[in-house]
């Protein structure tokens, strides 16, 4: 008998050959009973907003990012604010039309799962839209995510799912046969949290027990990509979170181009992910700004520097027919952590990486006591590796 | 949540020596029925922590788990089948987990247990931890 782990799951349409991570096949509308957002005003007040969201969320108002580079703090936070802002609340705003956006499975990823023992459990940490929950339909399944609004997706779904830190998992040491972290660890922003992180995803799996790591790469196959991501210095990052100097250092009059829109419904069609297409006067935007900046690291070519650039914003489009009026967006706007484009009638979001460089993961990986590298791979634009726990 | 998943979760707060197994608050209960896989739950059994399962299979109402089991039971069809009930099929909707050392409970909404910790509470919030970075 095929094992489902609830008959009430509905079974996702394998594609295969994904993409990962920034062409998306078949953009699928899914009706949802958001309002347009017509009145949506964003003055940049400093509001303090608490998205809709069933989890207790303690947002912190913050005029400036830090990434946590060695600096010593005396407010001290569990997580850092570039992640609580460009990550979780992005994700939590964004979560219906990420989620119909993710639906491809990574056949690496693919491979992985059904390689594993009938009967295996396996923990999927930080499982987004549970794309690869039940995957394998003769392993059972536990998700959890820090995004409740993307757990709420699985679990309508019927999967086994909860809401956790990746960083801190409230699982017993040694219960799991096999582990899995698809694109989750770029969103961390210091390289103690991302080895936090791997030694978590080692010590839930039981001895013998193996883990797929994937993570965005510096080294990405489309280079054109990576001209529209957002790099990130100190100094951009203090005026990216503080709308009312950025208003005063950017261009009076930033006009974003309007970019043909790929058809959002098209069905059946190979389309190019519409969130992942950003103006290119994003690029001048921040070559502005970098040379408004007296003290900003390395060298700056054309706007950004290439080479040791490991820190992104990326952006998100989410349409407006698809935006809460009264939720995470208008919150997220009255704060000045999106922008209105109304030419795209799309919130414009961005999200944080910390993109890898060849050999970072393993390296994070290779002092482990308990564990070693079985294998690592290079695909599709992501720096990949398994390994398998000893001790 | 499954009571598989409850017999995995333990509580991460700071300080907290052993946070296994977490008390169950019931407010609602629902079964869902799951399909019958032998090889887990003979996988699953050599994991379970037995005394816990039982005495959450108790307090969502079910009561029909051995208060011991031994792996030779796993032959028994009957034995299989309440293992399964207990393991899989039994849900907590409403109600919430509590730590055993704490008291500090985690509430479950809809099925879905929220483990996140508040800043106080989170061995990740220490500055050792987050200045020893060597990016």
């Amino acid at each position: 008998m095929v094992f489902n782990g609830a008959r009430t799951r509905r079974c996702l349409n394998e594609l295969g050959g994904l993409i990962f991570p920034a062409v998306v096949l078949n953009c699928v509308h899914h009706p949802r009973i958001f309002s347009t957002m017509n009145e949506i005003k964003a003055d940049g007040a400093s509001i303090l907003c608490t998205p809709v969201s069933d989890v207790d969320s303690h947002v912190q108002q913050s005029a400036s990012v830090r990434l946590d580079h060695g600096c010593s703090s005396s407010s001290v936070q569990s997580t850092p604010e570039i992640e609580k802002k460009y990550v979780h609340h992005v994700y939590d705003a964004i979560a219906p039309h990420f989620s119909s956006t993710r639906f491809a499975k990574w056949p690496k990823v693919a491979t992985f799962l059904n390689s594993l023992p009938s009967g295996s459990l396996v923990l999927d940490a930080g499982c987004g839209n549970g794309k690869y929950l039940g995957l394998n339909p003769n392993c059972f399944f536990i998700g959890c995510d820090i995004s409740a609004p993307l757990i709420n997706i699985c679990a309508d779904r019927g999967d086994e799912v909860l809401v956790a830190d990746a960083v801190n998992l409230p699982y017993r040491t040694g219960y799991g046969d096999a582990a899995i972290s698809i694109a989750v660890l770029h969103h961390l922003s210091t390289e103690n949290r991302r080895k936090k992180a791997i030694d978590e995803l080692v010590r839930v799996v039981k001895k013998g027990g193996h883990v797929l790591i994937t993570v965005w790469a510096v080294e990405q196959e489309d280079r054109s990509l990576v001209n529209k991501w957002t790099p990130l210095t100190q100094k951009y990052l203090e005026e990216w979170v503080a709308p009312s100097s950025l208003r005063i250092r950017s261009p009076s009059s930033v006009t974003l181009e309007s970019i043909p829109e790929a058809e959002e419904n098209g069905l059946g069609e190979h389309l190019k992910d519409c969130n992942e297409i950003s103006s290119t006067m994003k690029l001048q935007e921040n070559m502005h700004l970098a040379s408004q900046s007296n003290d900003h690291s390395g060298a700056f070519i054309n706007g950004k520097n290439i080479e040791n650039q490991q820190e992104f914003f990326v952006p998100w489009h989410l349409p407006y027919h698809r935006a809460e009026v009264s939720g995470a967006s208008a919150c997220a706007l009255a704060n000045g952590l999106a922008k209105k484009d109304d030419k795209k009638g799309a919130v414009v979001y961005n999200r944080y990486y910390h993109v890898f460089s060849d050999g970072e993961l393993e390296r994070l990986a290779s002092g482990m006591d308990n564990a070693v590298v079985v294998d690592r791979f290079y695909d599709k634009s992501n720096w990949c590796i398994i390994l398998k726990k000893t001790l | 949540m499954r009571l598989l998943t409850h017999n995995m979760l333990s509580s991460n707060i700071k300080g907290v020596t052993n946070g296994f197994p977490l008390r169950i608050e019931v407010e609602k209960v629902v079964e869902k029925p799951v399909d019958f896989n032998a090889d887990f739950l003979k996988n699953m059994f050599a994991k379970i922590e037995w005394k816990a399962l039982v005495d959450a299979s108790r307090i969502l109402g079910y009561a029909e788990l051995p208060d011991e089991a031994e792996p030779s039971m796993l032959d028994s069809d009957d034995f299989l089948k309440k293992f399964h009930h207990a393991l899989l099929e039994l849900h907590l909707e409403e109600g919430a987990l509590v730590c055993p050392e704490t008291d500090r409970r985690f509430p479950v909404t809809k099925g879905i247990p929220n483990m996140l910790l508040h800043e106080d509470e989170d061995i990740n919030n220490s500055a050792a931890f987050l200045n020893a970075d060597t990016v």
